[in-house]
């Protein structure tokens, strides 16, 4: 560990990211190799106790030492703790924002890159939780769709942006190809317009 | 102008004429603060807004939302039963229109509310399952949830960070003096404003000095001071 003058350094530059991740309000790479850093920075820390407690089994003048090992130690776990909650929260927050679509976020190569295999199972298993949690309500009530803007009027004028197959509306299905206009109900194709498939004519 | 347009127009003034409009109260935000009068509609706003301000969890309002979840498959039936009925006028259609609508705002409102709690309970997962107390607050339905994520958080900690900690570094709450505590809590500090629904009985401020809120007056304070109050229902946040 020569890079680093001083405890927890480390963990500081890992907060950081965190930190810039949300005023850039970007979903940086995780960082591996740091967190694999300080980890082991807190396998150091603990074999220093340890030796310091087999050398004075009565705790005379190596109290301080051990006190100062022991709060890095601390300061390390919570900062590591804090990045990945910090994560966490981010792609929540993104799997909300496409309305639940998983695999939509998931396919997207640039999305998959950033994130570590625990990360993508962590939000396997929360999909299937929330999906449940979704179930509960009635058919006419979904849950995931958007909130952020309450409905003004009942149709929308939209745009296609991207092809999306036949969707099933309340006007019988309608085949969406790229550049085509139509005059749909909001709450049918909603979840396109999260996905970026449809775009608002206003 | 098209003639769509002004035909419109004319269906809005039928509309009026039809039923004449009560008298107009203090619109939404301050909702007839008697409780004989409040719709289920407005109650739902209110402990939706309630909700949305308070950095607590709020017991749910299990009674209220069945019902007008009832109400909402009641009325898209209705709907869909006169969409296809061949005999309806221009008039009705433009009503089923407006139906339609208002259906669709309530659900608005009924998502927002479901959603606020659930990331609350997202948020308080660990804080939640240590009080039997607060879990009274929630459905069996969100209670399920809270139990879900808390357990899906912790093993996604556990998997990708305590696991490769030494043994005496792995728990996930370390109750450490000095230190605020490892989970999460809502900030009962954080300063809300509140409007009395009726004259309360007076409160302490965090000075020690006594407040009394009249009917209607509205007052900006930390949310700990009001609890008691919102929970006999004697002020809503706004």
């Amino acid at each position: 560990m020569a890079e680093h003058k001083q405890f927890c350094d480390l963990a500081t530059q890992l907060v950081t990211e965190s930190r810039r991740s949300t005023s850039s309000d970007t979903l940086f790479k995780y960082n591996d190799p740091l967190v694999r850093q300080i980890i082991r920075e807190q396998r150091q820390l603990e074999a220093f106790i340890q030796s310091q407690v087999a050398g004075s089994p009565e705790f005379t003048g190596e109290a301080p030492a051990l006190l100062i090992y022991q709060t890095a130690i601390l300061r390390n776990k919570r900062c590591l703790l804090a990045y990945h909650n910090h994560r966490i929260e981010r792609l929540k927050d993104m799997y909300w924002a496409v309305g639940g679509a998983l695999p939509h976020l998931l396919s997207s190569p640039d999305i998959r890159s950033k994130l570590s295999p625990l990360e993508v199972d962590f939000l396997k298993t929360y999909n299937s939780e929330v999906m449940e949690f979704r179930s509960e309500f009635s058919d006419e009530l979904d849950i995931m769709a958007g909130i952020t803007e309450p409905p003004k009027d009942l149709n929308v004028l939209v745009k296609v942006i991207r092809d999306c197959g036949v969707i099933q509306t309340e006007l019988g299905s309608i085949d969406f190809r790229k550049g085509q206009r139509f005059m749909v109900r909001r709450a049918d194709i909603e979840h396109l317009i999260i996905q970026g498939y449809l775009e608002e004519v206003r | 102008m098209d003639t769509s347009s002004l035909n419109q127009i004319d269906f809005i003034a039928k509309a009026r004429n039809a039923s004449p409009s009560p008298p107009p109260r203090d619109g939404f935000l301050f909702t007839d603060l008697d409780d004989a009068q409040e719709l289920p509609l407005q109650k739902l706003i209110r402990h939706w807004m309630n909700e949305r301000h308070a950095p607590d969890i709020l017991p749910i309002q299990a009674e209220l939302l069945a019902g007008i979840l009832d109400h909402i498959h009641k009325q898209s039936s209705t709907v869909s039963l006169l969409r296809t009925d061949p005999d309806a006028s221009e008039d009705e259609h433009f009503r089923i229109m407006l139906a339609q609508t208002e259906i669709e705002r309530v659900k608005f409102v009924v998502r927002s509310y479901v959603r606020t709690r659930l990331s609350k309970i997202e948020d308080y997962a660990r804080w939640i399952l240590a009080d039997p107390l607060l879990q009274g607050r929630l459905s069996e339905t969100e209670l399920k949830h809270a139990k879900s994520y808390a357990n899906l958080l912790a093993t996604h900690f556990e998997e990708s960070v305590l696991k490769a900690l030494p043994g005496a570094q792995q728990s996930l709450d370390d109750p450490v003096p000095f230190m605020p505590p490892m989970i999460t809590a809502p900030d009962k500090m954080r300063p809300v404003f509140v409007l009395a629904r009726r004259d309360c009985p007076s409160v302490y401020l965090p000075d020690g000095t006594k407040m009394e809120m009249r009917k209607g007056q509205i007052s900006l304070t930390q949310y700990r001071v009001i609890e008691s109050l919102l929970f006999q229902d004697l002020v809503e946040l706004v």
